[in-house]
C-alpha cells in the first residue's frame, strides 16, 4: 500500500487517533478505580480503629482492658471476617490482637508494630512475608486517666489488587482488538469511499488528444466526488471544444489560403509567360513564384498535419517490411546525400514486419533522412539502422551533423519550431518536417525520439509495433 | 472541343479559361452548382473541370448527378481539401482526375489532354527532341547518336520531360510522376537530379535542351527556343 495515498493516511490518523484516546481512557480508569478501591478500604479500616477507640477505649478506666479485648472481639469478629485488629498500650504491652483469619493468609503476630507515631492517625501498606499485602490504619487514642493506645485495624489489599488485576488484562487485550478492528473497519469504509476516485484517476490517466470526446465514469452518489467527477467531465468537455477549435481554425486556414494561391499562381504564370519581358523582370517574376511554391508547401503541410490530428480514417493499413521500405527509401534519397559529399550507411538486413500506411511511414523516413542530411556538414555520415527490439520495429537515424541544443530538443517536434537561424538555413523548410513525423508516428501508435550531442551530431528513434502474422490482415 | 468549368471563384475560372483558350479550347463558365449541372444536361461537353466547394449544389452531388445521365464524359475534380477519404468518395462516383489547389497551369493543362486523349501524348517507343533520342522499351539514351547511360530515376525524369517537349513542368508534378507522394515537399530532390542529367545530357554539347524556368520548374525543349 502507498504510504502517501489518501486512504493509507487517513486510516492512520485516525486509527493513531483513537488509539491514543483509548489508551488515555484506559489509563485513567484504571488508576482512578485503583485510588477510589484503595481509598475505600483505607477509610473502613480508619473508621473501625476510631470506633474502637470512641466506643470502647474511652472507658477503659472503668471497664477494663479485658472487657475491651473482649467486646472487640465478639462486636468484629476479625477472625471470620478476615480482618486484622490489634491494640496496643504506649508501654507496648498487648491489649488485643486478632486470630488466624479463616482463610489462613497472614498470620497476625507477624504483622510488625508501628513505630512511634507523632500524628494520631495514619496507614501503612505491609507486605507480609506469604506474598500478600495489608493494608493497615491505626489511631493513637490519648486521654486522661489512660496510658494511650495504639489501636490498628487492616485488612488484605489482595482482593482489590486481583480485580485491578483483572481489569488490566481485559484492558490489554481488548484495547489492540478494537484497534484492529476500528484499523480494518476504517480502511475498508475509506476504500470504498475512494473507490471513485481510483476509476476516476484510471480514466482520466487514459485520455489524450485523440480521445477527448471520452468522458470520466460518474459515481451517482450525491455527494463531492459525483460533483468532481461532473467538474472534470465539463472541464474535459470544454478543452474538447478549444482542441476542435484551432484543429478546425488550422484546417480552415489552410484551406482557405489556397484559392488565393491558385490565383497568385496562375496569374504570376500568365505573366511569365510573356516572351517579351526583360529578364530582369523574369527574374523578380521567378522569386515571387518560388515563394508562392513555398507558401504552397507550408499550406500543403499544414494541411496534412491537421487531416493527421483529426484521426483520418486509417486508409491502405498493410503489413511490410519496415527494413525494405527504409533501404529503398534511402537508395533513392542517396543522390540528395551525395550531392553534398555525405555517405549514407544502411543496416537493415533481417525483416522488420510493421502494419501501417505504407506511403505515411515512408515520409517518415524521408523527412528522418531529409532533416539528417540537411544538417550535416560536407563529408559527413547518416547510418539508418532498423531492427527488432523486445516486440518493437526499431528505426534509428543518426547523423555526425551539427547536433541540436540541449535546450532545443524537447522542442524539435513542434510546429514551426527552429532551432536558430543556423538550422534553419536556407533550406527553406517551414519546420514542419518533424512535426509531421510525429503526428504520423503518433497515429501509428508509435513513439518518436530525438537524442543529441551538439557539434558530434543527432540520433532520432522510432519505435513501433510489430506486426505479428495475426493482426492487420 | 468544348470544356465545361464549373468554378465559384470569378479569378480562378479567369485564369483556367484564359489558359485552356490559348490552347484552342471552348470554354463555358459556370459560376454555381445548380447552373453547372444544368449546363452539363443540356450540352454535350467533351469535358469537364469541377470545383468541389459551390453554393447551391456542391460539387460531389454534381458529380453524381451528371454520372447518372451520363458515363461518357471525363471529369476532373479541382479541390481545395485533399483528404484521403474525399477522394477515393469522389472517385467511386465517377470522377477521372483530382487537383488540388494550388496547382500550376501546366499541370491542368496535362491531366486535361490526358483525359481528351489528345494532344502529344506520344504513346511511339522512341521519343525524339531535338537530336536526343530515348528508347522507352530498352531504355537506351542517345544524343547525337552517342549513347548516354543513365540510372533509372534519371531516366524516369527525362522521360517524363520528354513526354510533352516545351511544356515547363512544376517540381511538384515531377515528383508525383518520378518519385511518390511520400517525397512531397522534398522538391530539391528534383534539382539534385536535374543537375545530374544536365552533366549527361548537356553538357557536352553547345545547345542545351534542359531548361530551367524559376519559380515554375523544368522543360525539355527541342533546343530552338530561348
Amino acid at each position: 500500500m502507498n504510504a502517501r495515498s489518501i486512504s493509507f493516511r487517513l486510516v492512520a490518523w485516525y486509527a493513531g487517533l483513537l488509539t491514543g484516546i483509548f489508551l488515555l481512557l484506559c489509563a485513567l480508569l484504571y488508576l482512578d478505580l485503583r485510588h477510589f478501591l484503595e481509598n475505600d478500604l483505607r477509610e473502613s479500616q480508619s473508621r473501625r480503629t476510631r470506633q474502637i477507640a470512641n466506643t470502647l477505649l474511652a472507658h477503659v478506666g472503668q471497664t477494663g482492658e479485658a472487657y475491651v479485648a473482649s467486646q472487640t472481639k465478639d462486636w468484629y469478629e476479625p477472625e471470620i471476617n478476615d480482618r486484622f485488629i490489634r491494640i496496643t498500650r504506649a508501654d507496648g504491652a498487648l491489649v488485643y490482637v486478632s486470630g488466624a483469619p479463616k482463610d489462613g493468609s497472614f498470620a497476625p503476630a507477624e504483622v510488625p508494630l508501628f513505630p512511634p507515631s507523632p500524628k494520631t492517625e495514619f496507614s501503612s501498606k505491609l507486605k507480609l512475608s506469604g506474598g500478600n499485602t495489608l493494608l493497615v490504619a491505626a489511631l493513637n487514642f490519648k486521654s486522661s486517666g489512660n496510658p494511650g493506645y495504639l489501636v490498628e485495624s487492616g485488612a488484605l489489599l489482595d482482593p482489590v489488587e486481583s480485580m485491578l488485576d483483572h481489569l488490566f488484562l481485559q484492558l490489554a487485550l481488548g484495547l489492540p482488538l478494537a484497534v484492529i478492528i476500528i484499523t480494518v473497519g476504517g480502511y475498508l469504509l475509506v476504500r470504498r469511499a475512494l473507490t471513485p476516485v481510483e476509476q476516476i484517476t484510471r480514466k482520466a490517466e487514459q485520455i489524450t488528444q485523440h480521445n477527448l470526446s471520452e468522458r470520466l465514469p460518474v459515481a451517482h452518489t450525491g455527494d463531492e466526488l459525483e460533483r468532481l467527477s461532473h467538474s472534470l467531465n465539463r472541464m474535459i468537455a470544454r478543452l474538447d471544444d478549444a482542441f476542435q477549435n484551432s484543429k478546425r481554425f488550422v484546417a480552415d486556414a489552410s484551406h482557405e489560403l489556397r484559392t488565393p494561391l491558385t490565383i497568385l499562381r496562375g496569374e504570376l504564370e500568365n505573366l511569365n509567360d510573356d516572351a517579351g519581358l526583360k529578364p530582369q523582370v523574369r527574374d523578380q517574376l521567378g522569386s515571387m513564384l518560388e515563394e508562392v511554391e513555398r507558401l504552397s508547401k507550408i499550406v500543403e503541410q499544414l494541411f496534412a498535419l491537421s487531416r493527421l490530428d483529426a484521426g483520418e480514417a486509417q486508409t491502405e493499413w498493410t503489413r511490410f517490411d519496415l527494413a525494405e521500405l527504409a533501404k529503398t527509401t534511402a537508395e533513392q534519397m542517396n543522390l540528395l546525400a551525395e550531392d553534398k559529399g555525405i555517405t549514407i550507411s544502411c543496416d537493415a538486413d533481417r525483416k522488420v514486419p510493421v502494419a501501417g500506411d505504407r506511403a505515411r511511414l515512408k515520409q517518415v523516413v524521408v523527412n528522418l533522412l531529409d532533416n539528417a542530411i540537411k544538417y550535416t556538414p560536407e563529408k559527413g555520415s547518416i547510418q539508418l539502422r532498423v531492427h527488432p527490439v523486445n516486440g518493437h520495429a526499431v528505426l534509428e537515424v543518426e547523423d555526425n551533423g551539427i547536433g541540436i541544443p540541449r535546450e532545443a530538443l524537447p522542442h524539435v517536434f513542434e510546429r514551426f519550431y527552429r532551432v536558430d537561424q543556423t538550422r534553419s538555413g536556407d533550406s527553406g523548410s517551414a519546420g514542419l518536417g518533424l512535426s509531421i513525423v510525429k503526428s504520423i508516428c503518433t497515429a501509428h501508435g508509435a513513439e518518436v525520439e530525438a537524442i543529441s550531442i551538439p557539434t558530434l551530431g543527432s540520433r532520432f528513434l522510432v519505435k513501433l509495433p510489430l506486426s505479428s502474422n495475426t493482426s492487420h490482415s | 472541343m468544348r470544356i465545361l468549368l464549373v468554378e465559384d471563384e470569378r479569378k480562378v475560372a479567369d485564369i483556367i479559361a484564359r489558359g485552356l483558350k490559348a490552347e484552342r479550347y471552348a470554354v463555358d463558365i459556370s459560376p454555381d452548382g445548380q447552373n453547372g449541372w444544368e449546363m452539363a444536361e443540356a450540352y454535350n461537353y467533351d469535358l469537364i473541370i469541377l470545383d468541389l466547394m459551390l453554393p447551391g449544389l456542391s460539387g460531389s452531388e454534381v458529380l453524381e448527378r451528371v454520372r447518372r445521365k451520363n458515363q461518357e464524359v471525363p471529369i476532373l475534380i479541382l479541390t481545395a481539401r485533399d483528404g484521403m477519404a474525399d477522394k477515393i468518395k469522389n472517385f467511386e462516383s465517377g470522377a477521372d482526375d483530382y487537383l488540388t489547389k494550388p496547382f500550376a497551369f501546366a499541370e491542368l493543362l496535362v491531366r486535361v489532354k490526358a483525359l481528351l486523349r489528345r494532344g502529344p501524348v506520344n504513346r511511339s517507343s522512341v521519343l525524339r527532341v531535338g537530336d536526343l533520342e530515348i528508347d522507352r522499351l530498352s531504355q537506351n539514351v542517345k544524343r547525337a547518336g552517342k549513347k548516354i547511360e543513365l540510372t533509372s530515376k534519371e531516366f524516369s525524369l527525362l522521360e517524363y520531360l520528354a513526354t510533352h517537349p516545351g511544356r515547363v513542368f512544376s517540381r511538384t508534378m515531377i515528383i508525383e510522376h518520378v518519385w511518390d507522394q511520400s517525397f512531397q515537399g522534398l522538391t530539391n530532390i528534383v534539382d539534385v537530379y536535374v543537375r545530374h542529367l544536365r552533366a549527361k545530357v548537356d553538357d557536352a554539347f553547345p545547345v542545351k535542351l534542359l531548361r530551367t524556368v524559376r519559380g515554375v520548374g523544368y522543360s525539355l525543349t527541342d533546343g530552338t527556343q530561348t
